[in-house]
Formats: structure tokens, sequence, C-alpha cells
């Protein structure tokens, strides 16, 4: 394990048809802090995110992912391969807002394909793995059952597994809330809590105020495509720097 | 009838069946090929495609069974009547394979291909594991409907002598001097074949409405 | 280029060939597609008649287009019924196509919101004026892309009176390389002509949208 940071954004900007949606940005995300990224819809917090794990491919700037860079292969001067890009992309985990889960799989298929297809992990080491997982996120008996038959916030953990099963350097989630019914939210939130405490480095794109406050290490906060602020939750929450979060947080409450 | 009237019959009703039955097997593999080749997009490939595909679409299959037959020995091809039917039956299905396949291709959730390329999953092996097995069950009813049109549209054949289960029944009332007792058999032994194609659609959409959910 | 110029010679035949294949084509879906609508009334009422009419439906889409024309030209006659071959061929496309004509139409009856024909009950129309006036022209604007692959399913099945020793546009390509010995230029002449006669029916079909759009049916 180096001491490299999880995730490094350098300049990073971006325009979909004229329109910027993000302008240099820079970011670190240390190994084992937890960064959540506010902002009202449109700011480009989702497309920041989704630009880590080059989803969405950045008119400029850069990424590391635990000190490589993504998109491009710093060593032969050109961009990534297919077969590159999909080994970089291993290195990160992603929680979609609308789950994605794959509905020709069972639960547990779903978690263990991506270790056995793309680290050539054998099958029964990644069933193992699968249940584990799925006991860790509290789905140990649904392993053999369809996607169809789950709730959103269920779904939703699956999908965490599946995540995680490929041992991320770090865990992106985009909106995983957003979706669910609101009495589904807290499990999933309780999820991501136990997720912080063992450690693992995560950078949550979310509207949820109370989890951004008590689980983030940092808090981020992008207007336009721009960070206007970054700070820990104690001072963000309390005493912003800006004016635009002032009114934001007025707004939540 | 006699017995050796319903003999013949059956004896159409296999060369109708195992011609339809290989020209559909190739033809869903031969489509899905068209299909992942036009969506790769290749300049000139791809228009080449699209024209074959418009082409064999408006073809009728009488016109293409004699086509071939008359004009595979031109090009110094010589090709028996079954292989001909067997060509010309595969062209024409492969063609409209070729759109339902591609069809599911161009309809597959963008958003499950991102789950799995951000799970580290290259193109192919996402093709494979992920969109393929779901393509073949959203695209099943579809391709069983084809199969059924085929089925259908088989008795062009006889056009070049083959004798099928539709031809037979000419056959057949050469020496009794009596069409209408074999021709409604013959549609008899189409419409049993007809439904368990049709029945198997239905399972198929079943499954597929189970994937949608 | 000589084969070529064969065919150019040999054009009376291919036309008279295309024009009895657009002749049959047009007669027969402008029937087959008022009996698929008389059908599908008969089915709207109910009773005996509907659940005959269903049978007969079901069986159409059973068979192959071939095997009715056999029955109509071959079958027939035994029981003292002879028709040409053009009569039997004509009266064949319209039962069949028919058929599927009403097929289409009792799909989209299917899942068509009772709204609009309880509305015009309240407003007291009579039975028949509410399916001719309300029901049919909501029909035809939903399934106009299936009936559009109806009609190229219909112009297709026509070459196979060539079958039943029909004088049409696939008869003519064969009649030309009999006499000639030119099979490729003439097939190939042949398969354009059907190519460009589907063409124009798929743009006819696709302007025909215009209808429906006007009237925000096309995202149904």
């Amino acid at each position: 394990m180096s001491d490299l940071p999880a995730v490094e954004i350098r300049k990073l900007s971006k325009s979909f048809s004229g329109v910027e949606v993000l302008r240099d940005i820079d970011l670190t995300v240390n190994k084992g802090e937890v960064v959540s990224v506010l902002g009202s819809s449109g700011s480009g917090k989702s497309t920041m995110l989704r630009c880590i794990n080059w989803l969405e491919e950045p008119d400029s700037g850069s990424v590391f992912i635990a000190g490589q860079r993504i998109g491009y292969n710093s060593d032969k001067q050109r961009p990534m391969t297919n077969r590159e890009m999909a080994a970089t992309r291993a290195r990160t985990g992603m929680v979609f807002q609308s789950f994605n889960l794959w509905p020709h799989l069972t639960v547990s298929q779903n978690v263990a394909i991506s270790p056995i297809k793309v680290k050539g992990m054998p099958k029964a080491q990644a069933r193992d793995l699968a249940t584990q997982l799925l006991e860790k996120v509290g789905l140990g008996d649904k392993a053999e059952v369809y996607p169809f038959t789950l709730s959103g916030g269920q779904k939703q953990r699956v999908a965490i597994a599946r995540a995680l099963a490929m041992s991320p350097e770090v865990m992106l989630f985009d909106e995983p809330t957003s979706a669910l019914d609101p009495e589904r939210v807290g499990e999933v939130l309780q999820v991501m809590r136990d997720l912080s405490g063992e450690g693992y480095t995560m950078v949550v794109v979310t509207h949820e105020m109370e989890f951004a406050r008590m689980v983030s290490d940092q808090v981020v906060f992008l207007d336009k495509g721009l960070i206007i602020e970054k700070a820990p939750p104690e001072i963000f929450f309390t005493n912003p720097a800006s004016e635009r979060v002032r009114r934001f947080l007025d707004r939540q409450d | 009838m006699t017995e050796k009237a319903w003999m013949l019959l059956l004896e159409g009703a296999w060369v109708t069946l195992w011609i339809s039955g290989l020209a559909s097997a190739m033809g869903l593999v031969i489509g899905l090929a068209i299909a992942l080749l036009r969506t790769a997009r290749i300049p000139v490939v791809d228009q080449i495609l699209a024209v074959y595909v418009s082409l064999a679409r408006a073809t009728p299959l009488v016109t293409l069974v004699l086509f071939l037959f008359l004009a595979a020995p031109t090009l110094g091809l010589s090709l028996d009547r079954y292989a001909v039917a067997i060509v010309a039956l595969t062209i024409n299905t492969s063609a409209f394979n070729a759109e339902i396949w591609r069809t599911a291709f161009l309809n597959f959730p963008r958003d499950q291909q991102e789950a799995a390329l951000a799970s580290g999953m290259t193109p192919a092996t996402m093709f494979a594991n992920i969109m393929l097995p779901q393509m073949i069950i959203t695209s099943l009813p579809g391709l069983v409907n084809e199969m059924t049109f085929l089925l259908k549209s088989s008795p062009a054949i006889a056009i070049i002598g083959l004798v099928d289960l539709t031809r037979v029944t000419n056959r057949i009332s050469a020496v009794t001097y009596e069409p209408l007792p074999p021709i409604l058999a013959a549609a008899l032994i189409y419409m049993v074949i007809i439904s368990v194609l049709l029945k198997l659609q239905s399972l198929a959409e079943k499954m597929a409405g189970r994937l949608a959910m | 280029m000589s084969e070529w110029s064969i065919v150019w010679e040999a054009r009376s035949t291919i036309l008279s060939g295309l024009w009895l294949t657009c002749w049959l084509f047009t007669a027969s879906i402008l029937g087959a597609f008022m009996l698929g609508c008389l059908m599908l009334y008969l089915l709207e009422r109910g009773g005996a008649l509907a659940w005959l009419l269903r049978g007969f439906i079901n069986t159409m889409r059973a068979l192959p287009f071939l095997v009715l024309a056999y029955l109509l030209y071959y079958g027939l006659s035994q029981l003292g019924l002879r028709m040409n071959a053009v009569t039997a061929g004509l009266l064949a496309m319209i039962i069949y196509h028919g058929a599927y004509f009403a097929e289409i139409l009792r799909g989209s009856r299917l899942v068509l919101p009772p709204g609009s024909i309880e509305a015009a009950q309240a407003h007291g129309f009579m039975p028949g004026s509410i399916f001719l006036h309300i029901i049919l022209p909501q029909l035809l604007l939903r399934t106009r892309p299936l009936i559009g692959n109806q009609l190229i399913y219909a112009l297709k099945d026509t070459s196979f009176l060539a079958i039943i020793t029909v004088q049409e546009l696939t008869a003519a390509a064969n009649a030309v390389q009999a006499t000639y010995f030119i099979p490729m230029p003439a097939f190939v002449v042949v398969i354009l002509l059907y190519w460009a006669i589907t063409a124009c029916l798929e743009l006819a079909v696709s302007k025909a949208g215009i209808f429906g759009k006007a009237r925000g049916f096309e995202n149904v």
C-alpha cells in the first residue's frame, strides 16, 4: 500500500455541447477519506464523479487513481486501449442512482461475475466472496433470487456489494439514495456508514445533509462547475466561507 | 385419403421442416453477425450491409429461389435444388433477423453497460456476459415470430420443383384426381407445426416480460 | 452489356408482368382492407359469428399463403367450382390478407382506451356509427407501421401466384430468361423493381404518419 492519494483530480474541465459543466476542478481524496459532494442539480457534481472512472471523458485535465492516470497511458504517451481502461476502472467501484443491476443474473451472480470475468478469480472463491459481501450488506438470504424481486433499498445494497467485490481503491457513489422510497433510504445509508467505519475511501455525491455531516471527512460544494467550498463538515455546516453555500444550507432546513 | 397419401404428406412435411429449420438456424447466426458488424459502423461495409438487408427484405422468396437456381450456374456455381432452397431461405431470414438483433442491441439499457464498464469489464467481456444473454431473451419472441414467417413462405421452394408439404398435394392429386383432401390435410399439418411455434413464442414473451421487470 | 440490351428488347414481357403484379396487389389490398374492417366490425358485435371469425383468422395465420391459393385454384375444382388462375389468386390474396388486417386491427382494438367510445355513446351515437367514426379511425392511426409491413408482405405474396401459373412479374422474369437464356439480368431487373415498389410503399406509409402526428398519435 502506497501513500499516494486514492483519487487525484487535476484541472478537470468538461462541456456538453458548448455548455461548461466543469471548470478547472482540482480535488484530492486521501486513502480512507470520505468526501461528500454537494450542490444543487446541474452543478456538475455527477459529471465530476463520472469523470473519475472515465464514464464521462473530460475535455481537459487528468485523474489519477492511486497514482495511476486513467484514460491516458503515460508510459506510452497515448490514449488507453479498452483493456488498459478496463483494468484501471477495475480499481474503482461505482454505485449508481438507479442501481443498474444486471437483470439476467441472480443477486449472487451480479456480485461474483466481475471478479470471475475481470480478475480471473476461481468461481468457487468468487461465490464465497459474494456470500460474504451479501452478508455484510444484510442480504445473505437473497443470494439466489433475481433482482426484480428486490425492493429499491435491497437492490442498492446488492449494487454496493457488487462494487465492493472488486476490492476497489475508492468507492464512487452517485446519488445512491435519490431513487429510493423515503423509508428505504436509511438501510442504504447505514451500509455506507459501516463502510466508512471500516476505512473505505469513498466519494459520495448526495443530497443527504445528515450523512454528509455525520460521516464525511471533507465536504465539497460545487456550483456551476466550480468547487466553491471545500471544508471539514464541522466548518462547512456551521461557518461556511461563501454566501452561496449559506443560502444552500438555509434552503435545506 | 390412403395410407400412401399420408406417408407422402409426411415426407413433404419433413422436407419443409428440415429446410426451414436449417435455414432458420443459420439465419440466426448470420443475422447476429450482420447486426454486430452494422453496430460497428465501419464505412462502406455498413452501407453495403444496409443495402443487403433492404434488398433481401424486399425480394419475394419465390423470386429469390428461382433467381439463385437459374443464375448460379451462369456464375459457375453448381448447387443442387436443396442447396439453392437453403441458401435462399437463409438470405431472406438473416436479413429479418439482423434487424431484430440490431434493435435489441440499440435498445440495450445504457446504464447497465455503464455498470459493467465501471466494474472493469472490457467491451468484449461486457458484450458476452451482460449484453448477449439479455439480447437473446429480449429478441426471442421476434426471432420465433420470424421462424413462423419463414415456414409460411417456405412453399416458395416448390417453384424449383422441390416437393415440400404444399407441392406434395399436387403429386397426390395427380394420382387420385381428388385435390381437395390432400390440400386440407396439408393445411392441418401446417396448423399443427405453426401452433407449436406460436406456443414457443408466447413462452418466449413470458421470459422476456420477466426480464423487463 | 448485350445481355442487358436483350432485357430492354424484352421489356414488354416484363412490363406486362409488372402491370399484373401492381394491379393484383392494389386490387387485393383494397379488397383485403375492406374485408379486414368488416371482420373487425363483426368481431365487435360478438356472438357466434365473432367466434367463428376468430377461428377463421387464426387458421389463416397458421397457413402459408400458397396453401390457400392451392385450395381455391386446385381444391375447389373438385367441387365443380372452377376459376382461372388470376381470379383464384386475387380471391386468395383478399381472403388471406383480409384476415391479417383484421388481426392487426383487433390487436389494437384490445388496448384502445374505452373513454372515447363511452363519450360517443353518451352523445347518442349508434353502434355502427361509433365503429365507423370513432373506433376505426383511431385504430388506423395507431396501426400504421403494422399495416405498412402487411402491405409489403402482400406485395411479396403476389409472387407465389407464379406457381399457380399467373403471369405476374416473377413469372415474366422466368419467361424472359427461358426465351433468351439470360437469367442474371432478367432477375436483377425484376428484383430491383420489387425493391422500388417496396421503397415507394415504405415512403407512402411513413408520409402517412403526418396524419397521426398532427393528431398527437405518433408517441402512443
